[in-house]
Protein backbone atom coordinates (compact mmCIF):
# COMPACT_ATOMS: atom_id res chain seq x y z
CA UNK A 1 0.00 0.00 0.00
CA UNK A 2 2.54 2.53 1.20
CA UNK A 3 4.61 1.57 -2.07
CA UNK A 4 1.79 2.38 -4.10
CA UNK A 5 1.06 6.45 -2.40
CA UNK A 6 4.85 7.08 -2.73
CA UNK A 7 4.04 6.06 -6.55
CA UNK A 8 0.96 8.43 -7.11
CA UNK A 9 3.40 11.46 -5.38
CA UNK A 10 5.97 11.17 -7.71
CA UNK A 11 3.28 11.27 -10.69
CA UNK A 12 2.10 14.38 -9.32
CA UNK A 13 5.46 15.67 -9.03
CA UNK A 14 5.78 14.68 -12.40
CA UNK A 15 2.78 15.88 -13.79
CA UNK A 16 3.37 19.50 -12.04
CA UNK A 17 6.88 19.80 -13.38
CA UNK A 18 5.89 19.03 -16.97
CA UNK A 19 2.98 21.87 -16.55
CA UNK A 20 5.45 24.00 -15.65
CA UNK A 21 7.00 24.16 -18.57
CA UNK A 22 6.42 25.71 -21.77
CA UNK A 23 6.82 22.72 -24.16
CA UNK A 24 5.22 19.32 -23.09
CA UNK A 25 7.92 16.79 -24.22
CA UNK A 26 6.88 13.34 -26.21
CA UNK A 27 9.37 10.96 -26.19
CA UNK A 28 10.73 8.38 -23.55
CA UNK A 29 11.63 9.42 -20.74
CA UNK A 30 13.99 6.33 -20.62
CA UNK A 31 16.27 6.73 -24.21
CA UNK A 32 18.37 4.09 -25.50
CA UNK A 33 22.05 5.84 -24.93
CA UNK A 34 23.17 2.83 -27.02
CA UNK A 35 21.50 4.89 -30.54
CA UNK A 36 23.27 8.12 -30.58
CA UNK A 37 26.37 6.56 -30.20
CA UNK A 38 26.21 3.98 -32.34
CA UNK A 39 25.21 6.48 -35.23
CA UNK A 40 28.39 9.18 -34.37
CA UNK A 41 30.59 5.84 -34.84
CA UNK A 42 29.10 5.11 -38.56
CA UNK A 43 29.67 8.85 -39.34
CA UNK A 44 33.53 8.37 -38.05
CA UNK A 45 33.88 5.92 -39.44
CA UNK A 46 33.04 6.25 -42.73
CA UNK A 47 35.00 9.81 -43.03
CA UNK A 48 37.78 7.82 -42.03
CA UNK A 49 37.02 5.05 -44.70
CA UNK A 50 36.54 8.18 -47.46
CA UNK A 51 39.86 9.80 -46.36
CA UNK A 52 41.93 6.18 -46.81
CA UNK A 53 40.40 5.31 -50.05
CA UNK A 54 41.01 8.90 -51.29
CA UNK A 55 38.16 8.20 -53.73
CA UNK A 56 38.45 10.63 -56.57
CA UNK A 57 34.65 11.71 -57.01
CA UNK A 58 35.05 13.95 -60.23
CA UNK A 59 36.96 10.92 -62.04
CA UNK A 60 33.87 8.96 -60.45
CA UNK A 61 31.07 11.67 -62.05
CA UNK A 62 32.96 11.94 -65.49
CA UNK A 63 32.56 8.13 -66.01
CA UNK A 64 28.62 7.90 -64.86
CA UNK A 65 27.57 7.94 -68.10
CA UNK A 66 29.60 5.46 -69.29
CA UNK A 67 27.49 3.24 -66.99
CA UNK A 68 24.59 3.88 -69.12
CA UNK A 69 26.72 2.88 -72.48
CA UNK A 70 27.63 -0.50 -71.37
CA UNK A 71 24.36 -1.49 -70.19
CA UNK A 72 23.45 0.03 -73.60
CA UNK A 73 26.02 -2.58 -74.95
CA UNK A 74 24.53 -5.56 -72.86
CA UNK A 75 21.61 -5.11 -74.07
CA UNK A 76 22.22 -5.61 -77.87
CA UNK A 77 22.18 -9.44 -77.70
CA UNK A 78 24.36 -11.63 -79.38
CA UNK A 79 23.20 -15.10 -79.61
CA UNK A 80 26.15 -16.42 -81.29
CA UNK A 81 27.69 -18.09 -78.91
CA UNK A 82 24.58 -19.76 -78.13
CA UNK A 83 26.40 -23.37 -77.44
CA UNK A 84 28.55 -22.16 -75.07
CA UNK A 85 25.88 -20.23 -72.89
CA UNK A 86 24.15 -23.28 -72.95
CA UNK A 87 26.42 -25.65 -71.97
CA UNK A 88 28.24 -23.10 -69.06
CA UNK A 89 24.38 -22.32 -67.54
CA UNK A 90 23.40 -26.38 -67.21
CA UNK A 91 27.28 -26.69 -65.72
CA UNK A 92 26.32 -24.04 -63.39
CA UNK A 93 23.05 -25.54 -62.26
CA UNK A 94 24.96 -28.81 -61.74
CA UNK A 95 27.07 -27.30 -59.99
CA UNK A 96 25.07 -25.96 -57.77
CA UNK A 97 22.19 -28.56 -57.38
CA UNK A 98 25.06 -31.34 -56.71
CA UNK A 99 26.13 -28.97 -53.85
CA UNK A 100 23.06 -29.13 -52.55
CA UNK A 101 22.45 -32.80 -52.59
CA UNK A 102 25.65 -33.27 -51.08
CA UNK A 103 25.30 -30.47 -48.21
CA UNK A 104 21.42 -31.50 -47.34
CA UNK A 105 22.52 -34.97 -46.48
CA UNK A 106 25.55 -33.38 -44.51
CA UNK A 107 23.78 -31.05 -42.91
CA UNK A 108 21.28 -33.72 -41.87
CA UNK A 109 23.90 -35.57 -40.35
CA UNK A 110 25.77 -32.54 -38.65
CA UNK A 111 22.83 -30.50 -37.98
CA UNK A 112 21.47 -33.78 -35.73
CA UNK A 113 24.90 -33.59 -34.29
CA UNK A 114 24.68 -30.09 -33.68
CA UNK A 115 20.87 -30.15 -31.98
CA UNK A 116 20.42 -29.80 -28.66
CA UNK A 117 17.79 -32.02 -27.71
CA UNK A 118 18.71 -35.00 -30.13
CA UNK A 119 21.53 -37.05 -28.52
CA UNK A 120 21.73 -34.67 -25.23
CA UNK A 121 24.97 -34.28 -25.27
CA UNK A 122 25.80 -30.46 -24.13
CA UNK A 123 29.77 -31.01 -25.37
CA UNK A 124 28.58 -32.50 -28.91
CA UNK A 125 26.36 -29.61 -29.56
CA UNK A 126 28.61 -26.78 -28.82
CA UNK A 127 31.50 -28.12 -30.86
CA UNK A 128 29.84 -28.95 -33.41
CA UNK A 129 28.15 -25.58 -33.67
CA UNK A 130 31.33 -23.63 -32.91
CA UNK A 131 33.40 -26.00 -35.26
CA UNK A 132 30.78 -24.91 -38.28
CA UNK A 133 30.43 -21.10 -36.86
CA UNK A 134 33.92 -21.07 -37.94
CA UNK A 135 33.48 -22.64 -41.12
CA UNK A 136 30.73 -20.49 -41.98
CA UNK A 137 32.82 -17.21 -41.29
CA UNK A 138 34.97 -17.95 -44.19
CA UNK A 139 33.04 -16.64 -47.28
CA UNK A 140 32.38 -19.37 -50.23
CA UNK A 141 34.67 -18.00 -52.75
CA UNK A 142 37.63 -17.88 -50.15
CA UNK A 143 36.61 -21.90 -49.86
CA UNK A 144 36.38 -22.09 -53.82
CA UNK A 145 39.73 -20.49 -54.41
CA UNK A 146 41.15 -23.29 -52.02
CA UNK A 147 39.83 -25.78 -53.50
CA UNK A 148 41.47 -24.55 -56.43
CA UNK A 149 44.58 -25.10 -54.81
CA UNK A 150 43.93 -28.46 -53.57
CA UNK A 151 41.63 -29.65 -55.96
CA UNK A 152 43.05 -28.06 -59.41
CA UNK A 153 40.63 -26.13 -61.79
CA UNK A 154 37.17 -27.14 -62.51
CA UNK A 155 33.67 -28.09 -61.33
CA UNK A 156 35.34 -30.27 -58.91
CA UNK A 157 36.67 -27.17 -56.75
CA UNK A 158 33.39 -25.61 -57.23
CA UNK A 159 31.01 -28.13 -55.76
CA UNK A 160 33.33 -28.89 -53.28
CA UNK A 161 34.17 -25.29 -52.13
CA UNK A 162 30.32 -24.50 -52.07
CA UNK A 163 29.69 -27.59 -50.17
CA UNK A 164 31.69 -26.12 -47.12
CA UNK A 165 29.86 -23.22 -46.79
CA UNK A 166 26.71 -24.62 -47.74
CA UNK A 167 26.68 -27.64 -45.24
CA UNK A 168 27.97 -25.04 -42.00
CA UNK A 169 24.66 -23.09 -43.11
CA UNK A 170 22.21 -26.31 -43.07
CA UNK A 171 23.81 -27.87 -40.02
CA UNK A 172 22.66 -24.70 -38.06
CA UNK A 173 19.30 -24.05 -39.50
CA UNK A 174 18.72 -27.66 -39.86
CA UNK A 175 19.66 -27.68 -35.91
CA UNK A 176 17.39 -24.77 -35.03
CA UNK A 177 14.70 -26.48 -37.01
CA UNK A 178 15.53 -29.68 -34.90
CA UNK A 179 15.37 -27.92 -31.68
CA UNK A 180 12.23 -26.13 -32.56
CA UNK A 181 9.98 -29.90 -32.13
CA UNK A 182 8.28 -30.40 -28.64
CA UNK A 183 10.51 -31.51 -26.27
CA UNK A 184 7.32 -33.52 -25.25
CA UNK A 185 6.53 -34.91 -28.36
CA UNK A 186 10.66 -36.65 -27.94
CA UNK A 187 9.49 -37.58 -24.63
CA UNK A 188 6.51 -38.70 -25.76
CA UNK A 189 9.03 -41.93 -28.11
CA UNK A 190 11.28 -41.86 -25.47
CA UNK A 191 8.74 -43.59 -22.92
CA UNK A 192 8.79 -46.27 -25.37
CA UNK A 193 12.05 -47.19 -25.49
CA UNK A 194 13.18 -46.24 -28.65
CA UNK A 195 16.62 -45.06 -29.36
CA UNK A 196 18.63 -41.63 -29.97
CA UNK A 197 18.76 -42.50 -33.70
CA UNK A 198 15.17 -43.89 -34.03
CA UNK A 199 13.45 -41.35 -32.37
CA UNK A 200 15.58 -38.73 -34.77
CA UNK A 201 14.69 -40.61 -37.93
CA UNK A 202 11.03 -41.38 -36.77
CA UNK A 203 9.82 -38.45 -35.27
CA UNK A 204 12.43 -35.53 -35.60
CA UNK A 205 13.02 -35.57 -39.02
CA UNK A 206 9.48 -35.85 -40.46
CA UNK A 207 8.64 -33.27 -38.12
CA UNK A 208 11.36 -30.78 -39.75
CA UNK A 209 10.61 -31.80 -43.91
CA UNK A 210 8.90 -28.93 -45.07
CA UNK A 211 11.30 -26.65 -42.76
CA UNK A 212 13.92 -28.72 -44.71
CA UNK A 213 12.78 -28.28 -48.12
CA UNK A 214 12.07 -24.61 -47.68
CA UNK A 215 15.56 -23.97 -46.33
CA UNK A 216 17.23 -25.74 -49.24
CA UNK A 217 14.89 -24.22 -51.96
CA UNK A 218 16.38 -21.03 -50.26
CA UNK A 219 19.98 -22.34 -50.57
CA UNK A 220 19.93 -23.71 -54.06
CA UNK A 221 19.53 -20.17 -55.24
CA UNK A 222 21.95 -18.90 -53.18
CA UNK A 223 23.91 -21.24 -54.60
CA UNK A 224 23.08 -20.51 -58.09
CA UNK A 225 24.10 -17.04 -58.08
CA UNK A 226 27.04 -17.60 -56.14
CA UNK A 227 28.12 -20.54 -58.41
CA UNK A 228 27.93 -17.84 -61.07
CA UNK A 229 30.07 -15.42 -59.09
CA UNK A 230 32.47 -18.85 -58.47
CA UNK A 231 33.50 -19.11 -62.28
CA UNK A 232 34.95 -15.77 -62.39
CA UNK A 233 37.40 -16.78 -60.18
CA UNK A 234 38.28 -20.63 -62.29
CA UNK A 235 35.55 -22.71 -60.82
CA UNK A 236 33.87 -23.36 -64.07
CA UNK A 237 30.45 -22.47 -65.50
CA UNK A 238 28.64 -19.64 -66.68
CA UNK A 239 31.14 -17.38 -64.50
CA UNK A 240 33.56 -17.96 -66.63
CA UNK A 241 31.45 -16.96 -70.19
CA UNK A 242 30.32 -13.59 -68.38
CA UNK A 243 34.18 -12.77 -67.26
CA UNK A 244 35.55 -13.47 -70.05
CA UNK A 245 33.14 -11.99 -72.20
CA UNK A 246 33.10 -8.87 -70.52
CA UNK A 247 37.17 -8.71 -70.39
CA UNK A 248 36.85 -8.98 -74.18
CA UNK A 249 34.50 -5.90 -75.21
CA UNK A 250 32.08 -8.74 -76.13
CA UNK A 251 29.15 -7.34 -74.59
CA UNK A 252 26.23 -9.07 -76.79
CA UNK A 253 27.19 -12.79 -75.27
CA UNK A 254 27.59 -11.17 -71.64
CA UNK A 255 24.63 -9.37 -71.94
CA UNK A 256 22.42 -13.06 -72.98
CA UNK A 257 24.57 -15.03 -70.16
CA UNK A 258 23.61 -12.31 -67.31
CA UNK A 259 19.79 -12.51 -68.45
CA UNK A 260 19.92 -16.11 -68.52
CA UNK A 261 21.57 -16.27 -65.01
CA UNK A 262 18.27 -13.45 -63.74
CA UNK A 263 15.57 -16.26 -65.39
CA UNK A 264 16.80 -19.59 -63.63
CA UNK A 265 17.32 -17.59 -60.18
CA UNK A 266 14.02 -16.36 -60.62
CA UNK A 267 12.67 -19.66 -61.82
CA UNK A 268 14.21 -21.41 -59.26
CA UNK A 269 12.45 -19.13 -56.34
CA UNK A 270 8.94 -19.02 -57.84
CA UNK A 271 9.30 -22.69 -58.40
CA UNK A 272 9.89 -23.37 -54.64
CA UNK A 273 7.68 -20.73 -53.41
CA UNK A 274 5.23 -23.35 -54.69
CA UNK A 275 6.67 -26.55 -53.00
CA UNK A 276 6.78 -25.16 -49.91
CA UNK A 277 2.89 -24.27 -50.07
CA UNK A 278 2.46 -27.68 -51.28
CA UNK A 279 4.17 -29.17 -48.16
CA UNK A 280 2.33 -27.58 -45.33
CA UNK B 1 2.31 -62.25 -6.30
CA UNK B 2 5.11 -59.56 -6.71
CA UNK B 3 3.99 -56.09 -7.09
CA UNK B 4 5.12 -54.51 -10.90
CA UNK B 5 5.42 -51.17 -9.44
CA UNK B 6 7.43 -50.19 -5.95
CA UNK B 7 8.10 -46.97 -4.46
CA UNK B 8 10.17 -46.83 -1.60
CA UNK B 9 10.55 -43.72 0.44
CA UNK B 10 11.11 -41.83 -3.21
CA UNK B 11 12.61 -38.69 -2.90
CA UNK B 12 12.63 -35.60 -5.38
CA UNK B 13 14.15 -32.28 -4.88
CA UNK B 14 14.41 -30.03 -8.37
CA UNK B 15 18.06 -28.10 -8.02
CA UNK B 16 16.27 -25.08 -7.58
CA UNK B 17 15.08 -26.33 -4.36
CA UNK B 18 11.95 -27.45 -4.71
CA UNK B 19 11.14 -30.83 -2.71
CA UNK B 20 8.49 -32.58 -5.51
CA UNK B 21 8.18 -36.15 -3.73
CA UNK B 22 8.90 -36.64 -0.15
CA UNK B 23 9.38 -40.23 0.81
CA UNK B 24 7.02 -41.58 -1.08
CA UNK B 25 6.08 -45.40 -1.07
CA UNK B 26 3.49 -47.38 -1.97
CA UNK B 27 3.02 -50.54 -4.86
CA UNK B 28 1.09 -51.73 -7.44
CA UNK B 29 -0.18 -54.81 -8.42
CA UNK B 30 -1.51 -56.19 -11.77
CA UNK B 31 -4.58 -55.15 -12.95
CA UNK B 32 -5.09 -52.13 -10.69
CA UNK B 33 -6.88 -48.91 -11.91
CA UNK B 34 -4.94 -46.43 -9.59
CA UNK B 35 -6.17 -42.49 -9.93
CA UNK B 36 -3.43 -39.74 -8.41
CA UNK B 37 -5.32 -36.54 -7.09
CA UNK B 38 -3.93 -33.67 -5.39
CA UNK B 39 -3.23 -29.78 -6.51
CA UNK B 40 -1.29 -28.42 -8.81
CA UNK B 41 2.24 -28.57 -7.96
CA UNK B 42 1.46 -31.50 -5.28
CA UNK B 43 4.40 -33.75 -7.23
CA UNK B 44 1.37 -35.62 -9.55
CA UNK B 45 3.79 -35.27 -12.61
CA UNK B 46 6.92 -35.90 -11.05
CA UNK B 47 5.65 -39.14 -9.35
CA UNK B 48 4.46 -40.28 -12.94
CA UNK B 49 8.39 -39.56 -14.60
CA UNK B 50 9.98 -40.80 -11.63
CA UNK B 51 8.91 -44.44 -13.16
CA UNK B 52 10.22 -44.62 -15.81
CA UNK B 53 13.39 -42.07 -14.92
CA UNK B 54 12.05 -39.47 -17.10
CA UNK B 55 12.93 -38.02 -14.26
CA UNK B 56 15.46 -39.17 -12.16
CA UNK B 57 14.90 -39.26 -8.44
CA UNK B 58 17.32 -38.17 -5.80
CA UNK B 59 16.54 -40.89 -2.66
CA UNK B 60 15.21 -43.76 -2.12
CA UNK B 61 14.11 -46.17 -4.65
CA UNK B 62 11.95 -47.05 -7.65
CA UNK B 63 11.70 -50.98 -8.35
CA UNK B 64 9.93 -51.60 -11.60
CA UNK B 65 8.68 -55.59 -12.14
CA UNK B 66 10.96 -56.10 -9.75
CA UNK B 67 14.33 -54.34 -10.95
CA UNK B 68 15.65 -51.34 -9.53
CA UNK B 69 14.99 -48.19 -12.19
CA UNK B 70 17.63 -45.40 -10.63
CA UNK B 71 20.69 -47.40 -11.54
CA UNK B 72 19.32 -48.22 -15.35
CA UNK B 73 21.07 -46.60 -18.52
CA UNK B 74 21.65 -47.10 -22.06
CA UNK B 75 20.14 -50.51 -23.46
CA UNK B 76 18.96 -52.26 -20.01
CA UNK B 77 17.09 -48.63 -19.00
CA UNK B 78 15.43 -48.58 -22.85
CA UNK B 79 14.38 -51.92 -22.45
CA UNK B 80 12.93 -51.51 -19.08
CA UNK B 81 11.00 -48.50 -20.35
CA UNK B 82 9.11 -50.53 -22.74
CA UNK B 83 7.18 -52.39 -19.93
CA UNK B 84 5.81 -48.48 -19.51
CA UNK B 85 3.20 -47.00 -21.96
CA UNK B 86 2.70 -43.43 -20.92
CA UNK B 87 -0.66 -41.25 -22.45
CA UNK B 88 0.26 -37.08 -22.18
CA UNK B 89 -1.99 -34.37 -22.15
CA UNK B 90 -1.22 -33.00 -25.12
CA UNK B 91 -1.31 -36.43 -27.00
CA UNK B 92 2.67 -35.32 -27.78
CA UNK B 93 2.14 -37.20 -31.75
CA UNK B 94 4.11 -36.81 -34.57
CA UNK B 95 1.19 -34.57 -36.61
CA UNK B 96 3.28 -34.93 -40.34
CA UNK B 97 2.57 -39.05 -39.84
CA UNK B 98 -0.01 -40.82 -40.32
CA UNK B 99 -2.39 -42.36 -37.60
CA UNK B 100 -0.93 -45.46 -38.40
CA UNK B 101 2.81 -44.30 -38.54
CA UNK B 102 1.74 -43.03 -34.72
CA UNK B 103 0.66 -46.09 -33.55
CA UNK B 104 3.61 -48.40 -35.01
CA UNK B 105 5.86 -45.51 -32.77
CA UNK B 106 4.84 -47.84 -29.99
CA UNK B 107 7.24 -50.62 -31.62
CA UNK B 108 10.01 -48.49 -31.84
CA UNK B 109 11.65 -49.88 -28.28
CA UNK B 110 11.81 -53.36 -29.63
CA UNK B 111 13.33 -52.93 -32.98
CA UNK B 112 17.24 -53.14 -33.27
CA UNK B 113 19.71 -51.62 -35.51
CA UNK B 114 18.53 -50.62 -38.71
CA UNK B 115 15.21 -51.28 -38.32
CA UNK B 116 14.46 -49.04 -35.63
CA UNK B 117 15.96 -46.37 -37.35
CA UNK B 118 14.27 -45.81 -40.08
CA UNK B 119 11.43 -47.53 -39.16
CA UNK B 120 10.82 -50.60 -41.05
CA UNK B 121 8.16 -52.50 -39.34
CA UNK B 122 6.89 -56.06 -39.59
CA UNK B 123 4.31 -56.84 -41.44
CA UNK B 124 2.66 -58.38 -37.50
CA UNK B 125 3.35 -55.50 -36.19
CA UNK B 126 1.10 -53.54 -38.73
CA UNK B 127 -1.78 -55.98 -38.54
CA UNK B 128 -1.74 -55.73 -35.08
CA UNK B 129 -2.20 -51.69 -35.06
CA UNK B 130 -4.54 -51.81 -37.72
CA UNK B 131 -6.37 -54.34 -35.17
CA UNK B 132 -5.82 -52.02 -32.58
CA UNK B 133 -7.37 -49.06 -34.04
CA UNK B 134 -9.89 -51.24 -35.01
CA UNK B 135 -10.57 -51.53 -31.13
CA UNK B 136 -10.39 -48.04 -30.93
CA UNK B 137 -12.98 -46.87 -33.80
CA UNK B 138 -10.20 -45.29 -35.45
CA UNK B 139 -9.87 -47.89 -38.19
CA UNK B 140 -11.49 -45.22 -41.06
CA UNK B 141 -8.49 -42.62 -39.86
CA UNK B 142 -5.78 -44.90 -40.05
CA UNK B 143 -3.88 -43.36 -43.22
CA UNK B 144 -5.14 -39.67 -42.27
CA UNK B 145 -2.28 -37.34 -40.78
CA UNK B 146 -2.01 -36.70 -37.05
CA UNK B 147 -2.81 -33.00 -37.65
CA UNK B 148 -6.16 -33.44 -38.68
CA UNK B 149 -7.78 -35.26 -36.03
CA UNK B 150 -10.01 -34.25 -33.05
CA UNK B 151 -8.89 -33.91 -29.80
CA UNK B 152 -10.57 -36.74 -28.22
CA UNK B 153 -9.07 -38.78 -31.57
CA UNK B 154 -5.61 -37.87 -31.13
CA UNK B 155 -5.65 -39.38 -27.31
CA UNK B 156 -7.34 -42.57 -28.88
CA UNK B 157 -4.08 -42.91 -31.38
CA UNK B 158 -1.92 -42.06 -27.72
CA UNK B 159 -3.47 -44.65 -26.43
CA UNK B 160 -3.07 -46.82 -29.43
CA UNK B 161 0.55 -46.10 -29.23
CA UNK B 162 0.66 -46.72 -25.57
CA UNK B 163 -0.53 -50.09 -25.72
CA UNK B 164 1.02 -51.04 -28.75
CA UNK B 165 3.97 -51.47 -26.57
CA UNK B 166 2.47 -53.99 -24.54
CA UNK B 167 3.33 -52.56 -21.41
CA UNK B 168 2.64 -54.08 -18.19
CA UNK B 169 2.11 -50.49 -16.54
CA UNK B 170 0.34 -47.32 -18.48
CA UNK B 171 0.77 -44.38 -17.09
CA UNK B 172 -1.52 -41.55 -18.19
CA UNK B 173 -0.88 -37.59 -17.38
CA UNK B 174 -4.21 -35.91 -17.08
CA UNK B 175 -5.32 -37.61 -19.84
CA UNK B 176 -8.75 -35.67 -20.20
CA UNK B 177 -7.61 -32.54 -18.98
CA UNK B 178 -7.42 -30.92 -22.73
CA UNK B 179 -10.72 -32.66 -23.92
CA UNK B 180 -14.76 -31.89 -23.95
CA UNK B 181 -16.66 -33.58 -21.59
CA UNK B 182 -17.94 -36.19 -23.60
CA UNK B 183 -14.43 -36.95 -25.65
CA UNK B 184 -13.21 -37.14 -22.02
CA UNK B 185 -15.95 -39.95 -20.68
CA UNK B 186 -14.99 -42.01 -23.88
CA UNK B 187 -11.20 -42.09 -23.45
CA UNK B 188 -11.98 -42.64 -19.60
CA UNK B 189 -14.01 -45.64 -20.74
CA UNK B 190 -11.82 -46.72 -23.45
CA UNK B 191 -8.89 -46.66 -21.44
CA UNK B 192 -10.43 -48.50 -18.26
CA UNK B 193 -11.78 -51.74 -20.50
CA UNK B 194 -8.49 -51.76 -22.42
CA UNK B 195 -6.31 -52.11 -19.35
CA UNK B 196 -8.97 -54.52 -17.57
CA UNK B 197 -8.90 -56.37 -20.69
CA UNK B 198 -5.05 -56.91 -21.14
CA UNK B 199 -4.52 -56.89 -17.24
CA UNK B 200 -2.52 -53.54 -17.33
CA UNK B 201 -2.02 -51.57 -14.55
CA UNK B 202 -2.83 -48.08 -15.11
CA UNK B 203 -1.96 -45.27 -13.11
CA UNK B 204 -3.35 -41.94 -14.03
CA UNK B 205 -3.01 -38.48 -12.44
CA UNK B 206 -6.72 -36.35 -12.25
CA UNK B 207 -7.38 -33.04 -11.56
CA UNK B 208 -11.36 -34.36 -11.62
CA UNK B 209 -12.56 -36.36 -8.54
CA UNK B 210 -15.61 -37.71 -9.50
CA UNK B 211 -14.09 -39.18 -12.62
CA UNK B 212 -11.25 -40.34 -10.09
CA UNK B 213 -14.26 -41.77 -7.55
CA UNK B 214 -15.91 -43.94 -10.71
CA UNK B 215 -13.22 -45.00 -12.54
CA UNK B 216 -10.58 -46.36 -10.33
CA UNK B 217 -9.93 -49.71 -7.73
CA UNK B 218 -7.65 -46.98 -5.36
CA UNK B 219 -7.12 -43.64 -5.05
CA UNK B 220 -3.41 -41.79 -4.04
CA UNK B 221 -4.09 -38.26 -2.76
CA UNK B 222 -0.91 -36.46 -2.72
CA UNK B 223 -0.16 -33.41 -1.31
CA UNK B 224 3.00 -31.39 -0.94
CA UNK B 225 4.82 -34.49 -2.28
CA UNK B 226 3.39 -36.47 0.41
CA UNK B 227 0.92 -39.44 0.00
CA UNK B 228 -1.57 -38.17 2.45
CA UNK B 229 -4.28 -40.80 1.16
CA UNK B 230 -3.80 -44.13 -0.08
CA UNK B 231 -7.02 -46.44 -0.23
CA UNK B 232 -10.32 -47.56 -1.84
CA UNK B 233 -12.42 -44.42 -3.32
CA UNK B 234 -15.23 -45.20 -0.67
CA UNK B 235 -13.12 -44.39 1.77
CA UNK B 236 -12.02 -40.87 0.42
CA UNK B 237 -13.84 -38.61 2.83
CA UNK B 238 -14.91 -35.49 3.70
CA UNK B 239 -12.02 -34.73 6.16
CA UNK B 240 -9.39 -36.53 3.65
CA UNK B 241 -10.58 -34.05 0.69
CA UNK B 242 -10.01 -31.12 2.53
CA UNK B 243 -6.59 -32.20 3.53
CA UNK B 244 -5.64 -33.23 0.12
CA UNK B 245 -6.71 -29.81 -1.26
CA UNK B 246 -6.18 -27.91 1.50
CA UNK B 247 -9.73 -26.41 1.36
CA UNK B 248 -12.92 -27.80 2.39
CA UNK B 249 -15.17 -29.22 -0.17
CA UNK B 250 -17.66 -26.71 -0.94
CA UNK B 251 -14.85 -24.33 -1.83
CA UNK B 252 -13.88 -27.33 -4.87
CA UNK B 253 -15.24 -27.43 -8.22
CA UNK B 254 -15.64 -31.07 -8.17
CA UNK B 255 -15.39 -32.92 -11.48
CA UNK B 256 -13.09 -30.03 -12.92
CA UNK B 257 -10.65 -27.70 -12.55
CA UNK B 258 -7.50 -27.13 -11.47
CA UNK B 259 -7.11 -23.57 -9.97
CA UNK B 260 -8.15 -24.21 -6.49
CA UNK B 261 -4.94 -22.95 -5.04
CA UNK B 262 -5.47 -19.47 -5.04
CA UNK B 263 -8.06 -19.65 -2.43
CA UNK B 264 -5.55 -20.97 0.30
CA UNK B 265 -3.34 -18.45 -1.03
CA UNK B 266 -2.62 -16.09 2.40
CA UNK B 267 -1.82 -13.54 -0.22
CA UNK B 268 -5.25 -13.79 -1.82
CA UNK B 269 -6.96 -13.01 1.53
CA UNK B 270 -5.15 -9.89 2.47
Amino acid sequence: MSQNTNECISLREERARRENRARIPVKCAQRNRFIPGFLIGVVVLSVISLLYLQIDWLKLASRVPDIGEVFWELAHLDFANMDLIWSSLIETISIAVLSLLYSLLLGIVFGMLAARNVFRIPVLSVLTQSFFTFLRAVPTPVWVLLMLVCLGMGPEAGVAGLCVHTTAFFTKSFAQSFESIPDETIEALEVTGAGRLGIFCNAVLPAALSQIVAWSGMRLETNFSECAILGMVGAGGIGYVISNSLQGYDYGTAGVAILLVFLVAYAIERMFVKIKKKFN
Amino acid sequence: MQPILKFEQVEKRYPNGVQALKGVSFEVSEGEFISVIGPSGSGKSTLLRAINRLIPITGGSVLLDGQEVSGQRGGSLRALRRKVGMIFQNYNLVYSLSVLQNVLHGRLGYMKGVKGIFGLYSEEDKREALALLGELGMEQFSYNRAADLSGGQKQRVGIARAIMQKPKLLLCDEPIASLDPSSAKTIMDLLHDMTQRRNIACIVNLHQLDVALKYSTRIIGLARGEIVFDGAPEDLDDATIEKIYGTSRENLMIGGGGTLDDKTDPAYCA
